[in-house]
């Protein structure tokens, strides 16, 4: 005994002595600035900070921001030519392209290739493939998307999917089944708000801008219809994107009163207070339902796939994480992106309440048994569509300024649906002409 | 004692250095900017220089015209509403009642509200669903059901075209009717007590002092409000962007909010300049046609 352990005594010793130190203690006493939003997961992520800093001896200063100023904080800083002050940024995944197109965040392949800087069981391949595109992948043919010369340039952190939930209790006592296509959903809408007494068939965001244009891309995808063609036309004129308006049209109508000037929070309180049976949009509102205290149809809620028309397709959005062009300490930066999104911390926040960006994550028994929705995710995640909307660097002039207009002039009956897709179509090839898409 | 005769102009330069920095350098930069393209946060140096191409796309584009339009109607409404009530609040307050200074003093209370917060006390007020608003006509109309067809039920007061010019023009006149009623109410109580008097003696009623006496009397401050007033209607940007964002669709996007959205959602700062050069060639119009008509800094005998 005593023998055995002297021998292990003297290995360890020698292992100490001639075997290298962990690669990342070349970095203690680093320290970090991480600019990110003040939502509920990236809440969640910073209570892991500490425990962070006491494993790497990185240290971590935090500049939380609303999520609406984020972007115009951190331009600030990561468009300076010398050095910025911020080493991880987390940006909404429509503003990777002009973020990558004006040089102002870094390729991830330097830091996944070097061994001393990523752990060989970092896995990357088990990131949900969507998520990855929509978040971190730039260049390839479209640009935004998957393709021989696309390259990583930031990991999925807080990604977001859209399913359907429902109220179980309404949907029994009416004899009711989950509708699987959009036909089904909107018959079923129609029916519920004309039989259910103060309860409406679905609910939506509906106000001029970003939020109007969310909802219609909702239902875009699983019509089959695209915002861009393969040559950067815009196609929003098409039978398809016309019908996918008609039914955010039917969905407005089957929602309470106002929801035209509604923006996600009354879109979700509408369902979390029991005024609409369904609810179509992001999966995060599972979480809040479950709570009594945000919600009072706790208990009542069931999960099911986003209904499907021409094809299914659902939302990819969310956050994703990566490091400025001008950051001075790139490296300790990608180790924190690292150790955030390896699988245990995927689990560990997943279990918290946050959002996972991992395959394994959302397949996990476990989790599945604390919550519930995830088992409707994991068969979600194949549709998870990545060319949900077009992600290029002018995705911010065609969104709110054009599409959000238009879409809910003809949603507040001043045009009609086919007008005023024709018109946005319109101003949309005149942006991109003035963008320089069609001058070759 | 002699001073030299560039002393004034010395006095002055501190001042008129102030107002250059201040006023004519953003200007320049603005008249500048709209002969190119440059995004936001992009360096300087990526500028691309487009001779008069963001004229004429300001010439040709709807949305542009279709705000300005927009404002027109807000404005006029704003304005008239706010003469109106605010003149005649200050009227009947100007005598000094019993709790007059109390009325007073809960007047002017929206002025002194951040505007972002009076956009979000409106908007919940207004709220389809929870509003407050919404809760009163739906309990009338459900008391008295013949005043439903008059509109005491749900209204989707920021869902609708109409109904959210309406709310935003409401908003507009709450916040700042107070102001008028302010400066007639000064101006009411600065009027030569003689003059009344006489008036009074020769035999004119309440009627025939407000309109013959009064009224004409406090032409200049009156001119001072509306002008004031017309230049705000062109600046009025949070209430709106709180409330409605411009929408549903376009219909209450008034041009500052065109010009916000333009350079800051858009990123087109080059574009954004010529739309804020457009807005101030139509306030100085506004300004020079008024104070043709009436300069209240020339003629201060009549005062």
């Amino acid at each position: 005994m005593l023998r055995r352990l002297a021998t292990l005594s003297l290995v360890l010793l020698v292992g100490l002595a001639v075997g290298q130190a962990h690669p990342w203690e070349a970095y203690r006493g680093t320290t970090i600035v991480v600019n990110w939003p003040a939502t509920y997961h990236f809440e969640l992520a910073a209570s892991l900070i500490p425990q962070f800093t006491a494993e790497t001896g990185i240290n971590v200063e935090l500049d939380s921001v609303a999520y609406v100023n984020m972007r115009d904080r951190q331009i600030v800083e990561i468009s300076k030519p010398a050095r910025g002050d911020l080493d991880v940024v987390a940006w909404v995944v429509f503003t990777k392209g002009e973020y990558v197109a004006n040089q102002w965040i870094t390729p991830l392949a330097p830091f996944l290739v070097n061994p001393r800087l990523t752990a060989p069981d970092y896995d990357i391949d088990d990131i949900v493939p969507a998520f990855l595109l929509a978040g971190g992948k730039v260049g390839g043919t479209k640009g935004y998307l998957e393709g021989p010369g696309a390259s990583l340039y930031g990991i999925p952190f807080s990604p977001e999917t859209s399913i359907l939930s429902y109220r179980t209790d309404v949907f029994e006592e009416y004899g009711l089944s989950v509708p699987t296509t959009y036909d089904e959903l909107l018959e079923t809408a129609q029916f519920i708000t004309d039989n259910v007494p103060d309860v409406y068939g679905m609910t939506t965001r509906g106000s001029a801008g970003h939020q109007v244009v969310h909802a219609w891309l909702l239902h875009l995808s699983p019509y089959g219809g695209t915002v861009l063609d393969d040559d950067f036309n815009p196609v929003v004129n098409s039978p398809e994107a016309i019908a996918a308006a008609y039914a955010l049209k039917t969905i407005l109508e089957n929602s309470p009163p106002g929801m035209a000037a509604a923006g996600a929070g009354e879109q979700d309180a509408a369902f979390l207070q029991g005024q609409s049976a369904m609810y179509l949009d992001r999966s995060i509102v599972a979480a809040e339902a479950l709570d009594p205290a945000k919600s009072r149809i706790a208990g009542n809620v069931g999960y099911a796939l986003h209904p499907v028309q021409e094809k299914c397709g659902s939302e990819t959005g969310g956050f994703a994480l990566g490091i400025p062009s001008n950051s001075q300490n790139q490296e300790a930066a990608w180790i924190f992106i690292q150790w955030l999104t390896t699988k245990e911390r995927d689990l560990e926040l997943a279990m918290m309440g946050g959002n996972p960006m991992r395959t394994s994550t959302h397949a996990n028994p476990e989790l599945q048994a604390m919550f519930p929705w995830y088992a409707t995710v994991v068969e979600q995640l194949p549709c998870a569509d990545a060319d949900w909307r077009p992600l290029i660097p002018e995705w911010g002039a065609m969104n709110a300024p054009i599409l959000g207009d238009e879409i809910s002039a003809a949603l507040t009956g001043q045009k009609s649906i086919e007008d005023a897709l024709e018109s946005a179509n319109q101003r949309l090839r005149e942006l991109l002409d003035r963008a320089g898409y069609y001058g070759w | 004692m002699r001073t030299n005769r560039f002393v004034p102009y010395l006095f002055l330069l501190p001042a008129v250095a102030i107002l250059a920095l201040g006023l004519l350098v953003p200007l320049y930069n603005s008249v500048m900017l709209s002969f190119y393209d440059w995004g936001f946060g992009q360096p300087w140096s990526a500028r691309r220089f487009l001779g008069f191409a963001n004229f004429q796309r300001l010439v040709t584009d709807p949305t542009v015209w279709a705000s300005v339009r927009t404002t027109f109607v807000f404005g006029f409404w704003v304005v008239t509403l706010e003469m109106l009530i605010g003149v005649g609040l200050a009227l009947l307050l100007e005598k000094a009642v019993r709790g007059a200074s109390f009325i007073r003093t809960i007047f002017v209370m929206p002025l002194m509200i951040a505007p972002v917060v009076v956009g979000l006390i409106w908007r919940y007020l207004l709220d389809a669903r929870n509003g407050v608003i919404n809760y009163y006509l739906t309990e009338i109309g459900e008391a008295l059901p013949f005043l439903q067809s008059l509109g005491f039920k749900t209204q989707t007061w920021l869902a609708d075209p109409t109904l959210a010019m309406v709310s935003i023009i409401v908003s507009d006149v709450w916040q700042w009717t107070p102001f008028v009623f302010m400066i007639v109410l000064a101006g009411l109580q600065g009027l030569p007590g003689d003059v009344m008097e006489a008036a009074y003696i020769d035999g004119a009623n309440w009627w025939k002092m407000t309109w013959h006496v009064k009224l004409p009397m406090l032409r200049n401050i009156l001119l001072i409000a509306l002008l004031m007033r017309i230049i705000d209607v062109f600046r009025a940007l949070e209430v709106i962007f709180i409330m409605t964002g411009g929408g549903p669709g376009s219909s209450t996007r008034v041009l500052s909010l065109a010009l916000f959205q333009t350079a800051f959602t858009s990123q087109d700062l080059g574009y954004a300049a010529t739309i804020a050069l457009l807005l101030s060639v139509i306030l100085i119009i506004f300004s020079i046609v008024l104070l043709l008509y009436s300069n209240p800094l020339k003629d201060k005998a009549d005062f």
